[in-house]
C-alpha cells in the first residue's frame, strides 16, 4: 500500500529548540491515522509543515507519493482539504457566502456547496451569518471547506475542540466514514487518545517533537495487557512458592501482583499455587487503558 | 487564478463596514471644501478650479492616503483575524495572486473612491455653488491621475498593513505621509515619496496643472514605488512562514 503522507527525517528548529526531531511519518492510503500527542508535541507545526504553510529546517515532506516543494505545491493542495489551529472564515459574512469564496478560490463547482453543507448538516443554517455560529457549527463549516472540491486527503488539527459530546461523536462518524465513502485518507490530530480510539486504524503518538509509537492501533492496544492480580488465602504460602520458583511477584495485603504473562502459563500457576495449598480465591488481570499506555509514552515511562 | 483571488476579494466586501467610510469621508471633505471656497470668494477667482483647490485641499492632506490605508488595512484585517491567513494560504493560487487580487481590489476602490469625490465637486458646484456651466475634462483626469500615486500606496501599504497586524498604527502612519507629502511635493521632492505622488496626481489645491510636462518621471516615481513594494510582497510571501494568529 502507498503512503499518501510521508516525512523523512523532518524538523523545525525555533533557535535552539526543536519543535520537531527528526520525524519519519507514514500514512498508509485509505485509512483514519490519529496524530496523537499532549498540547505543544509538535502537531500544529508538523501538519503546517505538511500544508507548506510553514518550511522545514530540514528532512522533506511527500504527500501522495510527491515531495511538497514550491514547484509541486499547487498541484498537491488541490487534492488536499485542510483544517488547521481553528476553523478559519469570515465573520460578517454567511456560511453559505464563506463557502463560495473557498469554491471560487479552490476552482470547484458552486454546486459542490449543496453537497458539502449537506454531510456536515449546515444547509438549514448557511445564510446565517458565520458570527452567528456556535463553535461548533464554525468547525463544521471548516470541514465543509475542507471537503469541498473532494480531496484525496483530508488533514485536520484537533477538529473535535471545543465540541460538546453529541458534537464529538457526530465528528467522529462523519470522518470515520470518509475513507469508505470517498476513498479519502485522513490525518486527524488530538490531544486524546481515547476519543481517537473508535475511529483510528493507525496511530502516531508524538511528545516533545519526537514519535514515540507508529503503527497499526491493534498493535498499541497489545500493549495493554496489565499485571496479574492473585488473591490467596494463605499469601505467605504463595510467596514461598513465587520465590522458590523465581518468579517475580510483589506483595499487597493479600494479593500477590505478578507482571503481564500469556494466559497459558497464568492457568498453570494458578494450579500450581492451588495443589501448594495457598487458597486461591481469586484471579484478575489489571486492563490498562490506551490513556495510560498514552500517558507512560509520554512521560517517557517504558511501555512493559 | 488572480481572478479566482479578485473575485474572492470582491465577495469578502460584500456588507463590508468600510463601504460606509467611503461614502462619508468623501461628502465630509466635499462639504468642507465648499464651505471654504464660499468664504473666501474675495481672494479666490471664482470658477470651477479653485472649488477643486478647495475640495482637494482638505481631502488631499488628511483624508487621501489614510482612506487608502484604511481600504488595505481591511483587506489584511479580513485574514488576520479568524486564522484565515491558514486558509488563504493552503488554497490551490499562487501565493502573489492573492497579494496581486488585493491591491487590483482596492485600486478598484480608490478610483471609484476618486469618482465620488469628483461627482461631489459637480453636485456642490452645481446646486450648491451655482457655478455655470460644467467643469473642464482635466479635472476628472486628474482625480483619476491620483489613483496612479494612489496604486503606489496601494502596493506600500499593502506590506505594511500585511505585517503589522494592528489596523489603526497603518492608517495613522498614511496619515502622518500625507501631512508630510505635502512638505514633499511644495519641495519639489514629490517624486521621492509616495503619499506625494497621491497629491499631486490629483493635483490637490492648485489650479494649474502640477505636473504639467512633468508627467514621464510622475508616472516613472508611481511604477518604480509599486514595483519595489511588490517585490517586498513577493518575498515574504514566498519566504516567511505563515503565522496564523
Amino acid at each position: 500500500m502507498q503512503n499518501v503522507i510521508e516525512t523523512q527525517g523532518l524538523c523545525k528548529t525555533y533557535g535552539n529548540h526543536f519543535a520537531v526531531q527528526q520525524l519519519d511519518l507514514a500514512v498508509p492510503e485509505g485509512c483514519v491515522y490519529g496524530f496523537i500527542g499532549p498540547n505543544g508535541a509538535g502537531k500544529s507545526t508538523t501538519m503546517k509543515m505538511l500544508l507548506g504553510l510553514i518550511a522545514p529546517s530540514a528532512g522533506k515532506v511527500l504527500l501522495l507519493g510527491k515531495e511538497m516543494n514550491p514547484r509541486n505545491r499547487l498541484a498537491l493542495l488541490r487534492q488536499t482539504g485542510s483544517l488547521i489551529e481553528s476553523p478559519s472564515g469570515y465573520g460578517h459574512l454567511t456560511g453559505q457566502e464563506n463557502l463560495e469564496i473557498v469554491a471560487g478560490l479552490k476552482g470547484v463547482d458552486h454546486r459542490e456547496i449543496d453537497r458539502v453543507l449537506e454531510v456536515v448538516h449546515l444547509t438549514d443554517a448557511r445564510h446565517r451569518k458565520l458570527r452567528q455560529y456556535s463553535l461548533g457549527m464554525r468547525q463544521r463549516l471548516g470541514i465543509a471547506q475542507a471537503l469541498l472540491g473532494s480531496p484525496k486527503l483530508l488533514i485536520l488539527d484537533e477538529p473535535t475542540n471545543g465540541l460538546d459530546p453529541a458534537g464529538i461523536q457526530e465528528m467522529r462518524s462523519l470522518i470515520g466514514e470518509m475513507p469508505a465513502r470517498c476513498g479519502t485518507t485522513v490525518l486527524i490530530s488530538s490531544h486524546l487518545l481515547g476519543e481517537m480510539e473508535q475511529l483510528v486504524q493507525q496511530v502516531g503518538i508524538l511528545n516533545q517533537g519526537k514519535l514515540l509509537f507508529q503503527g497499526p492501533l491493534a498493535q498499541l492496544q497489545q500493549h495493554s495487557r496489565g499485571d496479574v492480580l492473585l488473591r490467596l488465602l494463605y499469601p505467605q504460602r504463595g510467596l514461598q512458592w513465587m520465590a522458590d520458583n523465581g518468579i517475580r511477584c510483589r506483595r499487597e495485603n493479600d494479593t500477590l501482583v505478578l507482571p503481564p504473562m500469556e494466559e497459558d502459563a497464568l492457568a498453570q500457576l494458578v494450579q500450581a499455587l492451588a495443589a501448594r495449598g495457598a487458597g486461591v480465591v481469586g484471579v484478575a488481570t489489571r486492563t490498562r487503558s490506551l490513556e495510560e499506555i498514552f500517558l507512560r509514552l509520554t512521560e517517557g515511562k517504558e511501555v512493559a | 487564478m488572480l481572478r479566482c483571488c479578485i473575485a474572492a476579494e470582491n465577495r469578502k466586501l460584500r456588507r463590508a463596514l468600510i463601504w460606509a467610510v467611503f461614502l462619508l469621508l468623501p461628502l465630509l471633505a466635499g462639504v468642507y471644501g465648499t464651505v471654504n471656497y464660499l468664504q473666501n470668494l474675495e481672494i479666490l477667482t471664482p470658477g470651477w478650479y479653485n472649488l477643486w483647490t478647495q475640495h482637494t485641499l482638505f481631502y488631499s492632506l488628511f483624508f487621501f492616503a489614510p482612506m487608502t490605508a484604511l481600504y488595505t488595512a481591511y483587506l489584511w484585517r479580513l485574514e488576520h483575524l479568524g486564522h484565515n491567513w491558514n486558509l488563504i494560504m493552503t488554497v490551490p493560487v499562487p501565493r502573489f495572486d492573492l497579494y496581486l487580487g488585493k491591491f487590483l481590489v482596492a485600486w478598484k476602490m480608490v478610483l471609484l473612491t476618486q469618482l465620488w469625490v469628483f461627482a461631489l465637486f459637480v453636485l456642490f458646484g452645481k446646486l450648491w455653488v451655482g457655478l455655470p456651466g460644467w467643469p473642464p475634462a482635466e479635472i476628472l483626469f486628474w482625480a483619476v491621475r491620483g489613483t496612479l500615486g494612489g496604486a503606489a500606496v496601494i502596493a506600500l501599504h499593502l506590506v505594511i498593513s500585511m505585517l503589522i497586524r494592528s489596523f489603526a498604527a497603518p492608517i495613522l502612519l498614511a496619515l502622518a505621509g500625507g501631512v508630510l507629502g505635502a512638505y514633499f511635493a511644495n519641495e519639489n521632492l514629490g517624486l521621492f515619496w509616495p503619499y506625494a505622488l497621491m497629491m499631486s496626481g490629483m493635483n490637490s489645491n492648485r489650479a494649474e496643472d502640477l505636473l504639467d510636462g512633468r508627467m514621464g518621471p510622475f508616472l516613472l516615481a508611481c511604477l518604480v514605488w509599486t514595483l519595489l513594494a511588490f517585490a517586498a510582497g513577493w518575498l515574504l510571501l514566498n519566504r516567511r512562514d505563515v503565522r496564523s494568529e
